[in-house]
C-alpha cells in the first residue's frame, strides 16, 4: 500500500474518532466476557468471531497511528501497520458482524462493537474494497432521490395497481383513496419498502384505523448505513425528512425494517414530527380500540423474533408482545429475555449481499435456529425485512417447519369490523 | 548499591508519580474534549434513574456476575482489595480519621490484603494462558499483571519478613517516615531503610510500583476512569 492511500485511509479513521469511539478504543481489557455473546462465535466457534478479537483488528491500527505508544513501543499492544493484509482482516471482521450489539450487553464497560466496525467499514470504502453490491444499492437509492420526477409516474401507476389488493383486505368508502400519496397536512407519513408486502397490509390497517395518512415516495431502507458510508446514509435519510417537513406530517412511521427505523429514530435529530415503527403504531391502534383483530385467524403457537435494531437498539420491546396477545392465546417467549435475543444472522448488510453470504449466514445462525425450535412454535413472527428473509432462509435450510410471518401482515389479515 | 537504592527510592519515585498524574490529566482532558457522538448509544430495555444504573454497572459488574460468576468473585476481591491498599498507603502518608471509622492498625490488612490480591493476580494471569483468552490478550495485558504481581508480592512481604527474621528495625514507622518525607518534598532515607536485611523488598516494591505508575496512563488501566462514562453511554 503506498503512502498516499494509507494517509487518506488514516484521515478517514481520524474522522471517526469522537469521544465515545476513543473510549471504546482505549478501554478494552480483553477480559473475554464477550466470548459467548456473538452468535457467529456461538454457532461456529472460531476465535476470530469473538467481539474483543474483532475490536482488536481495528484497535491495533489505532494503536499504531493514533497513540504515542505506536511509535515508542508498538509491540506492547501488538500495534499493526495498515496494509493490504490488514484490510482483508478488517473485511472479515466487519462483514461477519451483523451489528446486533448483543456483545454490548455482556461487556462490563459496554463497548459498542458496531461502532468499531463502522471504522472498518469506512476504511474499506476508502480503499474501494467494500462489497460492491452494497455501494451500488446505496448509489441507486441516492440517484432515485435526485431524479424524483423521472420515476414519479411509474411509482404512482404501481401504487394504483396495488389499491385493489388493499381494498380486498379492508373495504373503504368510495370517496377515499386506498393508498394516498403526497397528501399535504396528513397526520402520518408511512415510509415503506419497495414491494407490495410492505405496502398493502400496512395500508389496510391505516384505513381500518381511519388514519389520515400518506405514503412516502421513498424507500425506507438505508443502504448507506449497511455499507457504513456516513455521507450516503445522510443523503438517503434527508430526503425522507424533507418530504415529512414539506407535507407537514406529525408522525413518520417506518415500515418493518430495523435499519431504517434506527437510522430515522436516532439520526434524524430534533424534528417537528415524531418517529415510530409500524409495530408501535399498530399497538397504539389496538390500545385505543381503533382497530379490532380476530384471535382465531392465526393458528398454532406463535413466537416473536426481536429484530436487534428495533428491540435491543431501538427500544420497541413491549409493543409487539402487546399485539401478539391480541392475535393468540398461545404466545411463546424465546428464552431467556429480549435483551439476550440472538441475532437472526442477517443484519449489517449480509442479507442484502444475497447468495454471496448465504452459506455463512446459515452456518453462523444455528444458535438462532435452536432458540426458535425450543419454543416449539408453529408461527415465527418478526418485524424486520432483513430478519424475515434470513429467518425464511434458515427455515428452509434447517427444516424448522415454522411459518415465518411479518407482524404487520398478521394484524392486517386478522382485522375485523 | 547505595546509589541504585537512592535512585529508585527518590528520583525515580518522583518521576513515576509525575508521569502518572500529568499523564492521566492530559489523557482525560484530551478524551473528554473530543466531540460527543451525535446519536444515542443506549441499549434497551432502559431502567431509570440511568445514572444510578450506570454506577451499579461500574462498581458491581453485573454482566460479569451473570456470565462468569467465578471470574466475578476474583474481580470483586481484586478491586476491593486494591481500594483497601490505596487507603493503606494514604495512611502511611498521614493520619486520616475518616479511615479509622473501623478501627485498625497501620498498615491496613497487615499483608493479608496483599496476599488476596496476589492470588487474584495469579488467577488473572493463568487465565490468560488459556484459550480463548490467550488469543485475545496482547503483551500489555501480561506485562501489567506481572508488574502488579511483583509490586504486591514484595509490598505485602515487607512487614512479614521483619517478623519472620525477628528484625526490630525497618517497620511501619520507617516506611511511614519515608513516604511522608516524599510527600512533603523533603525526601529522606534513614540508614535503616537501605541497610536492613529486607531492604531489598522495599526497593523492589517501589521499583515495580514506579514502572506500574508510569505505564498506567498509557494502558488499558485507564478503564478505571472510563468505565463510568462508558456505562453511562450504554444506559443512555
Amino acid at each position: 500500500m503506498d503512502k498516499e492511500i494509507r494517509d487518506n485511509l488514516l484521515k478517514l479513521f481520524q474522522g471517526k474518532l469522537n469521544e465515545a469511539m476513543r473510549f471504546y478504543l482505549e478501554t478494552c481489557t480483553r477480559c473475554g466476557i464477550c466470548t459467548e455473546a456473538c452468535h457467529v462465535y456461538a454457532s461456529m466457534g472460531h476465535i476470530k468471531y469473538i467481539a474483543a478479537y474483532r475490536h482488536e483488528i481495528v484497535r491495533r491500527i489505532y494503536k499504531k497511528y493514533f497513540k504515542g505508544r505506536g511509535r515508542l513501543w508498538p509491540s506492547v499492544g501488538e500495534a499493526k501497520e495498515l496494509s493490504e493484509m490488514a484490510l482483508e482482516e478488517l473485511y472479515e471482521a466487519a462483514y461477519s458482524c451483523t451489528g446486533c450489539r448483543r456483545c454490548m450487553v455482556y461487556c462490563p464497560f459496554g463497548i459498542d462493537t458496531q461502532m468499531l466496525m463502522s471504522i472498518a467499514k469506512l476504511l474499506l470504502i476508502g480503499a474501494h474494497t467494500e462489497p460492491e453490491i452494497l455501494t451500488m444499492l446505496a448509489d441507486t437509492s441516492v440517484e432515485k432521490g435526485k431524479s424524483l420526477d423521472l420515476f414519479r409516474e411509474g411509482f404512482l401507476t404501481g401504487i394504483k395497481n396495488l389499491e385493489q389488493e388493499v381494498v380486498k383486505k379492508w373495504k373503504i368508502e368510495a370517496k377515499h383513496t386506498a393508498i394516498p400519496v403526497d397528501v399535504e397536512g396528513a397526520d402520518l407519513l408511512y415510509v415503506a419498502l419497495a414491494g407490495a408486502h410492505s405496502i398493502v397490509p400496512a395500508a389496510a390497517v391505516f384505513n381500518a384505523a381511519g388514519e389520515n395518512w400518506t405514503l412516502s415516495f421513498f424507500e425506507a431502507v438505508n443502504f448507506g448505513a449497511f455499507v457504513g458510508d456516513p455521507t450516503k446514509t445522510k443523503l438517503i435519510l434527508d430526503r425522507i425528512i424533507n418530504e415529512a417537513r414539506r407535507l407537514k406530517v406529525k408522525e413518520v412511521c417506518i415500515c418493518e425494517c430495523g435499519t431504517a427505523f434506527r437510522v430515522m429514530k436516532q439520526l434524524s435529530g430534533k424534528q417537528p414530527f415524531k418517529v415510530s415503527s409500524i409495530t408501535e403504531v399498530h399497538a397504539r391502534y389496538l390500545r385505543e380500540s381503533r382497530i379490532k383483530v380476530d384471535k382465531s385467524k392465526v393458528l398454532g403457537p406463535i413466537t416473536y423474533h426481536d429484530p436487534c435494531q428495533i428491540a435491543r437498539n431501538g427500544g420497541v420491546i413491549d409493543e409487539p408482545r402487546f399485539i401478539l396477545r391480541h392475535l393468540t392465546d398461545d404466545y411463546r417467549e424465546m428464552s431467556p429475555e429480549p435483551k439476550y435475543n440472538w441475532c437472526c444472522g442477517g443484519g449489517g448488510g449480509l442479507v442484502a449481499l444475497g447468495e454471496e453470504t448465504l452459506d455463512f449466514r446459515m452456518k453462523s445462525a444455528s444458535v438462532k435456529v435452536d432458540q426458535v425450535k425450543n419454543t416449539k412454535a408453529k408461527v415465527l413472527a418478526t418485524a424486520c425485512e432483513n430478519c424475515h428473509t434470513q429467518l425464511s432462509d434458515l427455515n428452509t435450510h434447517y427444516k424448522m417447519d415454522v411459518d415465518v410471518r411479518f407482524l404487520s401482515s398478521m394484524v392486517a389479515d386478522a382485522l375485523v369490523h | 548499591m547505595e546509589t541504585i537504592y537512592y535512585i529508585i527510592l527518590i528520583p525515580m519515585a518522583y518521576l513515576a508519580f509525575a508521569v502518572f498524574i500529568v499523564g492521566i490529566i492530559v489523557r482525560l482532558v484530551t478524551l473528554f474534549r473530543e466531540p460527543r457522538n451525535p446519536t444515542t448509544l443506549q441499549i434497551y430495555p432502559e431502567r431509570r434513574p440511568r445514572w444510578l444504573w450506570a454506577l451499579y454497572d461500574t462498581f458491581f459488574l453485573p454482566t460479569v456476575r451473570r456470565h462468569n460468576p467465578v471470574f466475578w468473585v476474583f474481580l470483586m476481591f481484586f478491586h476491593v482489595c486494591f481500594l483497601l491498599l490505596i487507603i493503606g498507603h494514604l495512611e502511611l502518608i498521614g493520619e486520616f480519621s475518616v479511615f479509622q471509622i473501623i478501627p485498625h492498625e497501620v498498615f491496613l490488612g497487615r499483608g493479608f490484603v496483599g496476599l488476596i490480591l496476589s492470588i487474584c493476580l495469579l488467577f488473572f494471569l493463568f487465565r490468560r494462558f488459556l484459550s480463548p483468552y490467550r488469543d485475545l490478550s496482547v503483551p500489555e495485558d501480561y506485562y501489567l499483571l506481572i508488574l502488579l504481581f511483583l509490586t504486591v508480592l514484595f509490598g505485602s512481604q515487607m512487614d512479614w519478613a521483619r517478623t519472620w527474621y525477628d528484625y526490630g528495625n525497618l517497620s511501619v514507622v520507617e516506611y511511614r517516615e519515608y513516604l511522608s518525607s516524599l510527600f512533603s518534598l523533603r525526601p529522606e532515607l534513614s540508614p535503616d531503610l537501605t541497610s536492613s536485611g529486607h531492604s531489598f523488598m522495599l526497593v523492589l516494591h517501589v521499583f515495580f510500583a514506579n514502572l506500574f505508575l508510569m505505564f498506567f496512563p498509557f494502558s488499558q488501566l485507564m478503564h478505571s476512569f472510563l468505565s463510568l462514562p462508558m456505562n453511562k453511554l450504554r444506559r443512555g
